[in-house]
This record gives C-alpha cells, sequence and structure tokens, in this order.
C-alpha cells in the first residue's frame, strides 16, 4: 500500500486524506452562494480523495465522499453554482468528515451516520434534490434535441468539437482491437475514458442528449471493465452505434460552428441505444424495443450508476464503494493525458515557428561569422558562441521534426473504412498495416489521405473477390489488404497490395478502346496496359457502391501524387492480386544534402543519390569524340557532366583532375558530375521554388543555407536522364579559339 | 487609336494609393494592394538558364521567392546596383488561382501617393516601342509624369506564372580544354 507520509506508516493514507480535507476546508471558506467560485477546486479534492479512496481507507469515510460526490454532480450537472442549502450541506460534510479523521487516528468508533444523508441515491436517479434536467432527460421517452449557445460557448464548443473527433478516432480505433482482442484491458480503459471525456465536455455545455448517451455508453464499458460483462459482437455494435450518433452530433455541430444553420436544433436518435445499453446493463442480451423500456428506466439508471445496496456497500462490501472513485480517478487520469499529452495548434503557427527557427539559425550563424567579433579574443564568448551554437541547432532540430508525424493516424483510419466496406459488401477483409511508425511530413499526409481511401475502396470493391469465389479458387476465405510504409531509396514508399483478383488486361484494354483512349492494342505490353487505368476518363467499375465510384477516378489518385511529386506503379497478377506502390520523394520534407560549389554558386546534391565523390586521377577521364567525357569508376566507364557548363555558370574548372566528380544515380543509370569542390554535407529543408520556376526540371527546390542565402537543390533525375551528350554551349562557357 | 478628345478613354488603372518608385530618371507606380513589403538587396542566388531578367531566388524569412531585375525586364540599360536600390515585394495573384510572392528590383522607392481619377489618364500608343503590356496607365503627380505598371502582367508570360527557360540544347560548341 502506498503511504505518501512514513511516519504515518500505522495508519496508511490518514495523513494525506487530512490533508485534502483540509484544503477542501479552506476552499468551503470561499464560497458564496449564487456563484461558481470554488466549485472546481472541491470537486478536485474530492477527486483526489476518490482517488485515495481505491486504497485502504474508512468505510466511512468512502461513504461520505459518495455523498460528496452525489451533491458535486447535482450541482456540476445543474445549476453550476453553489446555493445557501448546498453550502450549509458543504460545511456539515465538512464538520462531519473531521470528526471520522479524528475517529480513525484514535482508532476510536466512527461517528454516527449522520440523517438524511443518502449514500446510495447518486443523482442520476434523481433522489431527493430536484436534479430535473438528469431525471427529464433519462426518462424522457422521446428524443431531445440538442440545442448550441454558439453566442456563448463558440470557442467551448470549437474546442469540444475538435476534442471530440479525436475521441471517436480513439473510440473507433479501440473497437476494431476489441473485435481482435475482446479482453484488452487498456484498450477497454482507453474507450471507458474516451467517452468519460466526451460525457465531461458535453455535460459543460449543456448538451444533455450527448452527454446522456456518453453516459450511457460509459458505464457499458465500465461494466466490461469491472468484468460484469464480456464484449460481444452486439456490445461492440452498440459501441459503434453509440459512436456514430456522437459523431453524428459532433458533425452537426461542427457545421453549426462553420456558420451551416447556426443556432438550430440537432436531433440525433439516441434513445434506442440508450435503451439497449441499459437492457444490456440489465442482464437481458435481447435489445428490447425503446418504448417498453421506459417504465424501467428509473431503476436502471440506478443499476448502471450503483449496484450493491447501500447498507451492504458500508458494511461488509468494500469493493464496491470502488466504483465511483475509479470512475472519477479515471477522469483525473483523462484530465491529466489531455493536458500533458498532446497540444493542437494552427499549423501555419508551426510553420511560423520553423520558418523563424531557421532565421534564428541564420542570425547565429551571422554573429558567428562577423570578422569584427571574431576579432575579439575572449575564450569567453568563444564558449559562449558555441553554447549558442549547441541550443540554436538543438532548436532547429527540434522545431523540424515538430512537423514530421508517422503515417499511424492515418492507417488507422483505413480500419474503420475497411471493416464498413467489408461488413456493406459481404466480404471478409484483414487489413494488415506495417511500418505504421514511418515518419513523415504531416503535409504530405494530409494530401495523401484522399488517394489511400480511394485505392483502399478500390481494393475492397473491385480487387477482393467474395468469399465463395475465394473459396472455389483455393485461396483462404477471408482476403487480406496489407497496407505498408517505409523509407526507401530516398524517399517513402507506401504500398497497397491485395489478395484478390487482379487486374484484367484483356477487359482493361477493351474498355480503353472502347472509350477511344488507346488506338492501336498490339503495341501495349502489361504495364502499359495496366497504367490505362489512370487516365481522365477511364473507370472499370460497372456499379457504383456507396463508397467507390463516386465519380474519383484513378487519374485523380495519380494527380494528386503526382502534386506530391510522386509516383504510382501497380503490378497485378491475374488471380493472385494487385499491388500499387507510391514512391513519394522527401520533397516536403528534410534531406541531407551535399553542398557543391561551381564557380561562384553553390548548389545541393541530395545525398541519397549520391553513389560517390572523388577527386579523377589524370588518365580517368577520357573522351568520345572529342565532345563526351566518360569516367571510370570501378572499371564501368560513366558519363561525366560538367555541371558549370551546363548550368551556364563559371566554372573554374578546365582540367577534370582539378574538380570533383560526384557520382549520382537515379534508377538504373548514373552520370559523373564534375564541380569545382565540395563545401560540406548539410541537413536541408527543401522550399518549394514556386510557381515562377515550376517548368524547369533542372532544380528540385531550394533551401535556406546557412549564412541566409538560398542554396539551389539540383534535381538528380534530370541530371542523369538528359542527353547523353551535354549541351555546353551555355553563354558563360569560354569561347574557343 | 488614342485621341486627345474630351471623352477620354477609360484607363485601365484605377485611382488609389499607388507605391511609387525609380528606374533611372524615370519614376513608375504600383498598386499599393499588391505590395507586401520593402526590403533592402539582399544576396540572391542566381538560377541557371533563366531569362536575364529573373534575377534569382532570396530568402524571404524562410521563404523562397523569386527576383526580378524590373530594368532588365523593360530592357533598361543595366546599371550597378547602388545604395537605394531594393527590392519590392509583391504578391501576384497567379493564373492557377494561388497567390505568390515575388520580388522585384528597382533602383530607388519614393513614396505612397494617392492618385484621383483625373490623374490618371490611359496609355498613350507609342506605335510599336516602347511595349505598353504592362502600362496600365500615366499619371501626372506633383508635376512628374508616373507609369503605372500591371504587375499581374509583368510576371505572367503566356499566360502562366512559369517562365519556361530558354532552353533546348543550344548548338553544340567544343569542349574547352
Amino acid at each position: 500500500m502506498l503511504s505518501d507520509n512514513p511516519e504515518e506508516s500505522t495508519i496508511p493514507n490518514l495523513a494525506k486524506t487530512a490533508e485534502i480535507i483540509g484544503q477542501l476546508g479552506e476552499e468551503l471558506a470561499f464560497v458564496a452562494p449564487n456563484q461558481d467560485a470554488g466549485l472546481l477546486p472541491i470537486n478536485r479534492c474530492v477527486m483526489d480523495l476518490e482517488e485515495l479512496a481505491e486504497r485502504d481507507i474508512p468505510l466511512s469515510v468512502t461513504a461520505g465522499l459518495k455523498v460528496a460526490r452525489g451533491w458535486l454532480d447535482q450541482t456540476l450537472d445543474g445549476p453550476g453554482k453553489f446555493t445557501e442549502e448546498t453550502i450549509r450541506d458543504f460545511n456539515g460534510w465538512h464538520a462531519w468528515m473531521t470528526s471520522v479523521l479524528l475517529a480513525w487516528e484514535r482508532g476510536t468508533d466512527m461517528p454516527a451516520w449522520p440523517e438524511g444523508w443518502d449514500a446510495d441515491h447518486p443523482p442520476a436517479a434523481g433522489a431527493e434534490v430536484g436534479n430535473t434536467v438528469a431525471t427529464a432527460s433519462t426518462s424522457g421517452d422521446e428524443e431531445l434535441p440538442i440545442h448550441l449557445n454558439l453566442a456563448e460557448d463558440l470557442e467551448f464548443l470549437r474546442e469540444f468539437h475538435g476534442e471530440s473527433v479525436e475521441l471517436l478516432q480513439d473510440i473507433e480505433q479501440g473497437i476494431l482491437v476489441l473485435e481482435d482482442n475482446p479482453t484488452d484491458a487498456g484498450t477497454i480503459d482507453s474507450i471507458f475514458r474516451a467517452f468519460h471525456t466526451f460525457k465531461g465536455g458535453a455535460g459543460f455545455l449543456h448538451l444533455e442528449a450527448l452527454r446522456d448517451l456518453a453516459h450511457d455508453l460509459e458505464s457499458l464499458l465500465d461494466a466490461v471493465r469491472r468484468s460484469e460483462l464480456r464484449i460481444t459482437f452486439e456490445i461492440i455494435d452498440l459501441i459503434l452505434a453509440g459512436a456514430d450518433a456522437l459523431k453524428h452530433f459532433t458533425q452537426e455541430i461542427g457545421a453549426q460552428i462553420q456558420g451551416t444553420n447556426p443556432g438550430a436544433p440537432i436531433l440525433v436518435a439516441t434513445r434506442q441505444i440508450i435503451g439497449r445499453v441499459q437492457s444490456i446493463l440489465r442482464g437481458e442480451t435481447e435489445p428490447v424495443p425503446a418504448l417498453q423500456d421506459m417504465g424501467t428506466q428509473f431503476d436502471a439508471a440506478g443499476t448502471t450508476e450503483e449496484l450493491s445496496a447501500p447498507t451492504a456497500e458500508i458494511s461488509e462490501q468494500p469493493a464496491a464503494p470502488k466504483h465511483r472513485s475509479t470512475k472519477a480517478s479515471a477522469s483525473r487520469e483523462s484530465v491529466v493525458t489531455a493536458s500533458s499529452g498532446f497540444v493542437k495548434l494552427d499549423t501555419s503557427k508551426l510553420d511560423n515557428l520553423v520558418d523563424i527557427v531557421g532565421e534564428l539559425v541564420i542570425a547565429q550563424s551571422m554573429v558567428v561569422q562577423n570578422p569584427d567579433v571574431q576579432k575579439i579574443n575572449s575564450l569567453q564568448l568563444v564558449r559562449c558562441l558555441r553554447q549558442l551554437s549547441r541550443i540554436t541547432t538543438e532548436l532547429q532540430r527540434n522545431a523540424m521534426s515538430l512537423r514530421m508525424v508517422p503515417i499511424r493516424g492515418m492507417f488507422h483510419k483505413m480500419n474503420r473504412l475497411v471493416r464498413d466496406l467489408a461488413a456493406q459488401q459481404h466480404k471478409q477483409v484483414q487489413l494488415v498495416l506495417e511500418g505504421e511508425e514511418t515518419e513523415l511530413d504531416r503535409n504530405l499526409v494530409e494530401k495523401l489521405s484522399d488517394p489511400l481511401v480511394h485505392m483502399i475502396r478500390n481494393a475492397v470493391d473491385h480487387g477482393l473477390e467474395y468469399p465463395a469465389d475465394r473459396i472455389a479458387n483455393g485461396k483462404p476465405e477471408s482476403g487480406t489488404i496489407r497496407l505498408s510504409a517505409s523509407h526507401q531509396r530516398g524517399g517513402i514508399v507506401i504500398r497497397i497490395q491485395d489478395d484478390g483478383r487482379g487486374l484484367d488486361a484483356r477487359r482493361i484494354l477493351a474498355k480503353a478502346l472502347e472509350r477511344e483512349l488507346v488506338k492501336d492494342s498490339a503495341s501495349l505490353n502489361e504495364a502499359e496496359i495496366f497504367a490505362l487505368i489512370f487516365l481522365p476518363g477511364f473507370s472499370t467499375a460497372e456499379k457504383v457502391t456507396d463508397l467507390s465510384g463516386r465519380g474519383v477516378g484513378m487519374d485523380v489518385v495519380r494527380r494528386n501524387i503526382e502534386s506530391l511529386r510522386g509516383k504510382i506503379e501497380i503490378q497485378s497478377v491475374r488471380g493472385e492480386g494487385t499491388t500499387f506502390t507510391i514512391l513519394l520523394p522527401l520533397t516536403l520534407a528534410i534531406i541531407d544534402g551535399l553542398l557543391v560549389g561551381v564557380g561562384s554558386d553553390r548548389y545541393i546534391i541530395p545525398t541519397l543519390s549520391i553513389r560517390e565523390s572523388f577527386r579523377p586521377r589524370p588518365g580517368m577521364v577520357s573522351t568520345v569524340q572529342e565532345q563526351g567525357e566518360v569516367v571510370s569508376v570501378r572499371g564501368r566507364q560513366t558519363p561525366v557532366l560538367r555541371l558549370g557548363r551546363y548550368l551556364g555558370t563559371t566554372s573554374s574548372v578546365v582540367n577534370p583532375e582539378d574538380g570533383i566528380i560526384v557520382v549520382v544515380e537515379s534508377g538504373d543509370s548514373a552520370r559523373g558530375l564534375l564541380v569545382d569542390e565540395l563545401i560540406g554535407k548539410q541537413e536541408v529543408v527543401i522550399k518549394s521554388l514556386g510557381e515562377v520556376f515550376e517548368q524547369q526540371n533542372i532544380l528540385a527546390g531550394g533551401a535556406v543555407l546557412g549564412d541566409g542565402w538560398v542554396g539551389l537543390i539540383l534535381d538528380v533525375d534530370t541530371l542523369v536522364k538528359m542527353p547523353y551528350l551535354p549541351p555546353a554551349a551555355s553563354p558563360a562557357a569560354p569561347p574557343l579559339s | 487609336m488614342n485621341q486627345k478628345s474630351a471623352s477620354k478613354v477609360e484607363p485601365a488603372a484605377k485611382a488609389g494609393r499607388y507605391l511609387t518608385f525609380r528606374l533611372g530618371e524615370e519614376s513608375y507606380g504600383l498598386p499599393v494592394l499588391n505590395v507586401r513589403e520593402i526590403i533592402r538587396l539582399c544576396p540572391i542566388t542566381p538560377v541557371p538558364r533563366m531569362p536575364a531578367h529573373i534575377k534569382g531566388v532570396i530568402n524571404l524569412r524562410g521563404t523562397v521567392i523569386a527576383v526580378f531585375d524590373l530594368r532588365a525586364k523593360f530592357q533598361l540599360a543595366p546599371t550597378s546596383y547602388g545604395e537605394r536600390t531594393c527590392i519590392i515585394v509583391v504578391q501576384v495573384v497567379s493564373p492557377s488561382g494561388g497567390s505568390t510572392l515575388m520580388g522585384a528590383i528597382v533602383d530607388a522607392v519614393e513614396e505612397v501617393v494617392q492618385l484621383t481619377a483625373d490623374e490618371i489618364e490611359a496609355t498613350p500608343d507609342f506605335g510599336g516601342a516602347p511595349d505598353t503590356q504592362y502600362i496600365l496607365g500615366l499619371a501626372t503627380s506633383q508635376g512628374g509624369v508616373k507609369t503605372l505598371l500591371d504587375i499581374e502582367k509583368i510576371f505572367v508570360e503566356d499566360g502562366s506564372l512559369s517562365l519556361i527557360p530558354k532552353s533546348g540544347p543550344e548548338p553544340q560548341s567544343n569542349p574547352s580544354r
């Protein structure tokens, strides 16, 4: 047992309890009728106590806590303010609790249970104090619309909406895990907490219907958590249905925040879900119709809250009262996670930060390289400057990593998609995710989402066969879609692989001919035929389903990917499946570059495409027809490109031996670039050169160098693939004769 | 085409505030709404295989933007950059709908003037030279003539912001030895 105070080892938790009760007393001194000051601190104190109650503390304290919790919940759910009555109650409670503490410390008899305190009637049961809100909404037999108070709560609503979207994602993700592993306690816990947080937010904003639904779902999960219920498919479906209803609410709220129908009541069917939840909680396996359910609603609410009688709780069942406190501590946990785990912020702020940090790095190097500063002969200054550059570098590294996110989030979204699609089409599909931790620029993730969704839909809709067909073809009944991501060849490779029927080259070609997308059928090989599906106006979908075939074809997918400077490739074997490979260069991300000097200019060559670099010895470079030059690299003749001449800048290198050859490769071909000097290796953030330079393909982008200048990143692909003979006649090339 | 009648041809330039600047002895104006900021001349990285008036790119607080030399663009005699040379950063709406920042090198920035419709007149026909396609109109203000420029047109060539470099393998010369 944990004791925060070693001196109290004889009576564990007493000191801590006393301390919190003391705090609570202090807070009580400040509360005033019709004000909410002090409400949250007191709630916090009670939550702290409830957490303690999970350990070893006297039953009187636990029972007392339940009373306080009841009052607090009423106040929080209802008026949100103290009344004279509640203040009197709390003061009385504090006095009683103090005497309990005294008795605890001395080991004497606990003080008598005060009259009128009811430890077993939580607010949902609508006991003695008029808790109209909760009672009305739980027992009403019609759907209650919710109304948003946009004028007052806009900021809160916005926050709530953002939070809810994430929570719902967590819930969905959790459910999918549960389907595979129904006893995963961590997942059950996380879903429970998500609903709990949802309930809290909804309660705060007085969105009753939303709160009630979240509350019941939370109770359901709680029962599962405490092993009173076993996860069944029915329960999973119910949770999903509930999550969908909450999602519907959330979407409506989002729309209203955006300005669509502001103030309109939002009505979503929740009663049936609530009814089903409650019937399950009562132990009925068959869902009962909502109306029939109404009569028992009161008891049901009671049952969800507390499962044993009050006296039993106090006298003989120390486990039962823990229920409340478990919940409370969970809520606390989720609060803590929310505040310490993630911060949401505007992406433009993030981009700004990265830019400003870049500026800082440049300013810092300008200070260090300043000739006047360098003249100062001070060891201390040198040390300070070194410290400064260390910190700025670290800061920059951190700032840059902020933009990198794992692809996990997007992959997990596909889980739900596949599940829904499979259910809808009565196919059995297993989605296997690989390389979820692969990090990429968040801008890339956003733009990748649509194409990926589309391709997954295609794979389920058209790629995979029905179970019967699969069995007939000797395949496992359940189809597999493998979605993987990895860093490869200086880029990111995302692969979508299905083991379905594969592409039918004949049908594709027939379709393309019919649509007049190709003319001559004889000259196309299989790969070229497959590539036809990327043409605009091509769609083999013979029927339009709900999810795929909404007029978005593979041409859009390809366009999206190409806009990210990526490539998409298809491999397909008839009867065995299709693999789409998306290759994305890290153009949006950070690359390692080799800074080379050509004349007075500097260029960056992506390190990943460099095979080697060396200073050629005399005789290594030979000419072909007096024009082309080749260098012998490991016994192979590699064409040489004089970079200076090609780019039209003045190069000081006349003889190859005076320069450096950087061998770059792209695909299967390689080329030796002759540069004047190697300046250094540097990690750079690729920046777009903008629309002005969109048409050229010599440069892949620019990057801000340490001295504030822009360095240009060479597009190795172009340099390697351009015609063998360099177009040398640039204006700057020294004229001969 | 253009006559000096009372019913004057409606100039393309609208009344409003213009930033005026100098190229040599001449004064030019740009709509202030297009101007994002004015910066001192900073190191420009030349971009290979580009038309002469594209000086290169600069780092504007972390963003890479293209810089044009307006003198070169208008085929004025080149001068060396002086103390007052600066870069006017303008925001240009590109044909594709987005907006892009670009820099224009000018000899000196003068001031922001408020021009009324009366002060602006349509571009006269010079009969071929100079090329008036970039000119919105002429303004007479404080005794001087200011040429009002169509900033979008200056940066947009052939209906596109992209400047296709004058590439294509040029005649092969002998490699220098």
